[in-house]
């Protein structure tokens, strides 16, 4: 049982991002990082290739494509994982619960890089279904597994009492056992969150666009200056999505017991 | 008590056996809880009685027997909708900790699809009831509050939509000795006022005996060894393992269960007013109450002991710790106006205590 949620470390934390004095921290690491690789790149002569990768155009319609993976494929997440992870918890399926946990484990496994090109073999084909599709069986298992940890953890005799004075299971569950597992189950999503990010990068490989492709291109090309900024919006994007999901998890965090 | 009357909770012939345990954990048990009374179930850990008590609202179903609410058989109907009918309140770990005290008391009305108006009404009435002000607590949440005001709280909570049956779990198991008397006292009072039937589960036979109308002492391999009142048990425990289970300290715990306003008490006089004949005389303020013994009997006037007083709804146990605490040898009974009533003296102790008909 405690394999599983090693593998998603800031479930430990039950989902208090630090005091919000310090909420501040991260976007002024992105800002100023950000600012040296654009001074820097203020000092640098573009070359024509350079010059059709590093633009605005070209730059937002990457992010955007990156955003897009992230976002629908932990949305996917979210729609799949949570379910699973509440019916794992009842009391009817709690058997069933380390076979799919090691399982989703198992997947989770799976070299995110190996999956994305071997799925584009399948009937899937290219493109960004596929990439979904990877993405989604790369970060499935902190989603599941902070589900079940979160249900777990809240205290049975809670439980007792709410059924104790009448609520019903599904009242219970709705009323009771979600709120106090929300804290967790955020930090699960958050750790989904800042994995599809880093994976999305290797969609390019099948074509589904993203910052990836910039930085594989650029590679390519050999032009370090264009491959330096894709790169940093990928880490900036990244460290900023954490941010904010580490402020939704200080929210949620706070409202619990 | 009301024996003759219809029980309110009637067990009959109840069994529990856990899957994959061969003994029962409760073996064809048979209890009738009296209308409006208060029923202690006490025994050793693992005998029962939680089960038993958890039987009652079905959170527990019996493997065989029967159980009647009021008359009505209640074995296989809804156990959702029966335990909405049930106060049922546990150590303090039950309140909902990301609801307000508001909301926490209000979770079985809300349940019961009661209008907000009623709702809001309702909570401020129980917590008037439970003595926490609605307007300084209602909106805190149970971290924000003591041991002692949870569990208040929790009472609160299983009153809310007016059950005739509480079911109580241990409620005062977590909380430190001092409180835990004072909220044994409050939840007398309480009871006064609301009359409801409660079955108790304690390990605590001292809490038993001040709370229960009666008590029922459960035995290993979830039987009840005895169920009868607390004077009875202390006095006339049924078998050698309810004796044991009473213990040593049965004399001593005999003496809470006595209310001093059943006792004959010595007569006492006011100084001054006629003569003393030979009874206890003490001195009185403008008032009527006592400030000082004037003349005691057998006592000369340089060896008085100080005046100490106990309440009249008081038991002799208390009277005792105060003569203790005074080293007096006699103390004033008093009434609400602290105007002595009579006094009850040390040698009286140890003699067959004279005692009138029930008041």
């Amino acid at each position: 049982m405690t394999a599983p949620t090693t593998t998603a470390p800031p479930a430990a934390t039950g989902g208090v991002a630090g005091p919000p004095s310090r909420l501040w921290v991260t976007p002024v690491i992105v800002l100023v990082g950000l600012g040296l690789v654009f001074g820097y790149l203020a000092t640098q002569t573009l070359d024509s290739v350079e010059r059709r990768t590093i633009n605005v155009e070209t730059i937002t319609t990457r992010l955007g494509e990156h955003l897009y993976l992230t976002a629908l494929s932990t949305v996917v997440v979210i729609v799949l994982a949570i379910p699973l992870g509440i019916a794992l918890s009842r009391p009817a399926l709690r058997r069933v619960q380390p076979a799919v946990l090691a399982i989703s484990g198992f997947l989770q496994a799976l070299p995110p890089f190996g999956v994305i090109i071997l799925i584009a073999f399948t009937p899937l084909g290219l493109g960004a279904t596929t990439a979904i599709v990877a993405l989604v069986l790369a970060s499935f298992l902190p989603v599941v597994t902070n589900t079940v940890v979160g249900l777990r953890q809240v205290d049975r005799a809670m439980i007792e009492a709410a059924r104790g004075v009448g609520m019903s299971a599904a009242q219970t569950l709705r009323q009771v056992e979600l709120p106090l597992a929300v804290p967790v189950m955020v930090a699960g999503v958050r750790v989904a969150l800042v994995l599809n990010v880093g994976t999305a990068t290797l969609a390019t490989y099948i074509g589904a666009g993203g910052l990836g492709t910039i930085i594989d291109g650029s590679l390519r090309l050999g032009r370090p200056t264009a491959v330096l900024v894709a790169a940093s919006l990928v880490a900036a994007l990244a460290l900023i999505i954490d941010w904010l999901a580490g402020v939704a998890e200080h929210l949620v965090g706070r409202r619990g017991g | 008590m009301s024996d003759g009357s219809r029980p309110m909770i009637a067990l009959e012939a109840i069994s529990k056996t856990y899957p994959g345990q061969s003994a029962p954990a409760v073996r064809e048990l048979d209890l009738h809880v009296p209308a409006g009374a208060i029923v202690m179930m006490v025994g050793p850990s693992g005998c029962g009685k939680t089960t038993t008590l958890k039987m009652m609202n079905r959170l527990i179903e019996p493997t065989s027997g029967r159980i009647l609410l009021d008359g009505e058989d209640v074995t296989a109907v809804g156990g959702d909708e029966l335990r909405r009918r049930i106060g049922y309140v546990i150590q303090q770990v039950g309140l909902f900790p990301h609801f307000t005290v508001a909301d926490n008391v209000a979770v079985v009305p809300r349940v019961l699809g009661w209008d907000r108006k009623r709702i809001t009404a309702r909570v401020d009435e129980l917590l008037h009831l439970v003595g926490l002000e609605p307007g300084q607590f209602r909106d805190r949440y149970p971290r924000q509050l003591s041991g002692g005001q949870q569990q208040r709280v929790g009472v609160a909570r299983g009153l809310a939509a007016d059950p005739a049956v509480m079911l109580m779990d241990e409620p005062f198991g977590a909380i430190d000795p001092i409180t835990r008397d004072r909220l044994q006292d409050e939840f007398l009072e309480i009871q006064r006022q609301v009359a409801k039937t409660i079955c108790f589960v304690t390990h605590d036979l001292t809490e038993a005996v001040k709370l229960g109308d009666r008590i029922a002492v459960f035995g290993p391999g979830g039987v009840v060894e005895q169920y009868d009142t607390p004077e009875q048990v202390l006095t006339h425990p049924a078998n050698d393992f309810v004796a044991e289970f009473v213990g040593s300290g049965a004399a001593v715990r005999r003496l809470s269960l006595l209310q001093l306003n059943r006792l004959e008490l010595d007569e006492v006089t006011v100084d001054g007013v006629g003569a003393t004949n030979g009874h206890p005389t003490y001195r009185a303020d403008a008032d009527g109450r006592a400030v000082a013994w004037a003349h005691l009997p057998g006592t000369g006037a340089g060896d008085l002991p100080p005046l100490v007083t106990v309440p009249l709804t008081g038991t002799v146990y208390d009277a005792v710790d105060v003569m203790l605490e005074a080293r007096a040898p006699l103390v004033a009974v008093v009434d609400d106006e602290d105007r002595p009533k009579g006094a009850l003296r040390w040698e009286a102790l140890v003699r067959e205590l004279p005692t009138k008909g029930r008041p």
